[in-house]
């Protein structure tokens, strides 16, 4: 393990401790535990959203706490759920009046918290909550009707976390920004590639084993298998084979609009994710599906994994409004 | 045979805190075949922080004692197996609310809300290889012994008798959930730890019962 640390014990604490006077304009704790962020502006009478995961994915989660996004979070230690107890105290905190909508990946941890601490929110303070759980990574198949959708929440979480944060600084009703977070997970799908490993700190070796010459197509953001491993092929041929299974799975058709976000893992260099949005651009272009805004950087990471992700989100009318609202977060600013 | 009151809800969880780090290896063991094999560690501190905080606590009320011993296990162990166990421990506090003792009806309806707690919260059914294939057996023979009037002696062991079969029928079922349903057809080669809690958890139970009798 080679990481700028301290102790494996001090990574998550210590971290957040730099977070905290880093941002003090806008970040602040609820309470007094440092895993529970909430943005110190409030506005009576708006939806509050949370969300939450575990920690090793920054800017994700707590990175878009912020005007015109989220207004708290609750974080983990390393790819672990934080409690129940830790979401509550987020809700409270947040709570404007106007309820609290929770939008987090599609992970069973994530989701047994997140559901006792809106049964807690509820039967002890009367807070009314509702939840939108994101699971938009197409390698993994999708739900047939009436079945629970096991597909893993990834990059394009950004996507509803934008929409829905846009509608909700608008001083809509919990009930329409739900709707808006469920129509702009309707329309995102992401898929990723993977090449070298990340390593949990308190673990100390690489969470999977994968060769210097080779890639594994549709890896989750915690090393979870993909859709095949094989050979290292070049920058076009990667984004060609992941821009096809995004494409067909929506499918998005000639005439769409889409916002774009080409999302580093964390060890990928700004340029090689330039190099891949240039050949994104080629193929929808190829296909007549126009881009309205482009997003090329790292939203969505796993630590030190080399790879990257692609989201598409398709837009109408309404979604591109709230996608070009403005945001001021620590990790995330649009004018 | 012991009141079953505040005491001896505090005693119980004390005796599942117990058993949990007595048998914390052979959990992380099981859990390791397949899993991330922290389940012995967050079983262990999981009891022990629901079983501390009880224990501090000047109350009479079961529900309310129980629902806290959840709230306490959720905060301290917030993985899928623990957040489920917490889930469990406080739908009975919420169906045992206001009773300061419990009879053998009432013995059963913790049972049964325990199991519903954790059935809403992961919803597995029966027979995916699951906590609730170790504790749904359990409630089955609590259910048929309370009808025809058995003492709780018996109940206690049949119940013990039909988890540790019930998990042990977990080998050869095919895993639908966590990280064992990634193995697809090989977990059926595998037992299920989450039901190796729940057999503890009746065996102990059963223990406790009789041994205070």
């Amino acid at each position: 393990m080679k990481k700028i640390i301290n102790t494996p014990e001090g990574f998550i604490p210590e971290m957040l401790e730099g977070i905290y006077v880093a941002h003090p304009k806008e970040l602040r704790p609820a309470g007094n535990d440092l895993h529970c962020l909430v943005s110190v502006r409030s506005h009576p009478g708006k939806v509050g959203i949370a969300t939450g995961g575990g920690s090793g994915h920054l800017p994700l989660f707590l990175g878009y706490v912020g005007e015109g996004m989220l207004d708290g979070c609750a974080i983990g230690d390393v790819f672990q759920s934080p409690s129940a107890e830790q979401m509550l105290a987020v809700t409270q905190t947040i709570h404007q009046g106007a309820g609290v909508l929770y939008i987090y990946g599609n992970y069973n941890g994530d989701i047994f918290n997140f559901d006792m601490a809106a049964e807690m929110a509820d039967f002890e303070h009367d807070i009314r909550v509702e939840t939108v759980v994101v699971g938009e990574d197409v390698a993994s198949p999708a739900p047939l009707e009436g079945e629970d959708n096991k597909r893993r929440g990834v990059a394009g979480i950004f996507f509803v976390y934008k929409c829905a944060g846009a509608v909700a600084r608008q001083g809509k009703s919990l009930d329409e920004v739900k709707r808006i977070a469920l129509k702009a997970c309707d329309n995102v799908r992401s898929l990723g590639v993977a090449l070298s490993s990340c390593t949990v700190p308190k673990v100390g070796r690489p969470s999977f084993e994968i060769a210097e010459d080779e890639m594994e197509i549709g890896m989750g953001i915690h090393g979870e298998p993909g859709i095949r491993r094989g050979k290292l092929k070049n920058a076009d041929a990667i984004v060609d084979e992941m821009v096809a299974s995004i494409l067909k799975d929506l499918p998005y058709q000639k005439g769409d609009e889409v916002a774009v976000l080409v999302n580093g893992l964390g060890a990928t260099p700004l340029e090689e994710l330039y190099v891949m949005f240039r050949r994104v651009k080629q193929i929808l272009d190829e296909s007549g599906i126009s881009i309205h805004r482009s997003y090329v950087g790292e939203f969505a990471t796993s630590m030190e994994m080399a790879g990257a992700s692609i989201s598409l989100l398709r837009l109408d009318e309404e979604l591109k409004a709230l996608v070009d609202a403005p945001a001021d977060t620590p990790f995330f600013k649009q004018l | 045979m012991m009141a079953m009151d505040s005491e001896w809800l505090k005693g119980l969880l004390e005796a599942w805190a117990q058993v949990m780090h007595k048998h914390k290896d052979e959990l992380i063991a099981l859990d390791g075949l397949c899993g991330d094999s922290d389940l012995g560690l967050t079983m262990s501190e999981g009891f022990q922080a629901a079983s501390v905080m009880v224990a501090g606590l000047d109350e009479t009320d079961l529900g309310k004692l129980l629902y806290q011993a959840g709230k306490a296990m959720a905060g301290a162990v917030p993985s899928t197996m623990g957040t489920l166990m917490a889930s469990g421990l406080m739908e009975a506090g919420k169906v045992l609310k206001g009773r300061q003792t419990l009879d053998a009806a009432g013995l059963v309806s913790l049972y049964q809300a325990y199991y519903e707690g954790v059935f809403k919260r992961g919803k597995a059914n029966r027979g995916e290889k699951t906590f609730l294939d170790g504790l749904g057996p359990a409630v089955d023979s609590l259910e048929v012994s309370a009808q025809r009037g058995a003492d709780m002696a018996e109940m206690a062991k049949l119940a013990a008798v039909a988890a540790r079969q019930g998990y042990q029928n977990t080998q050869g079922m095919l895993a639908r959930h966590g990280r064992m349903a990634i193995r697809g057809e090989l977990s059926k080669d595998y037992l299920d730890p989450g039901a190796a809690v729940a057999a503890l958890m009746i065996e102990t139970w059963a223990n406790y019962t009789i041994g205070g009798d």
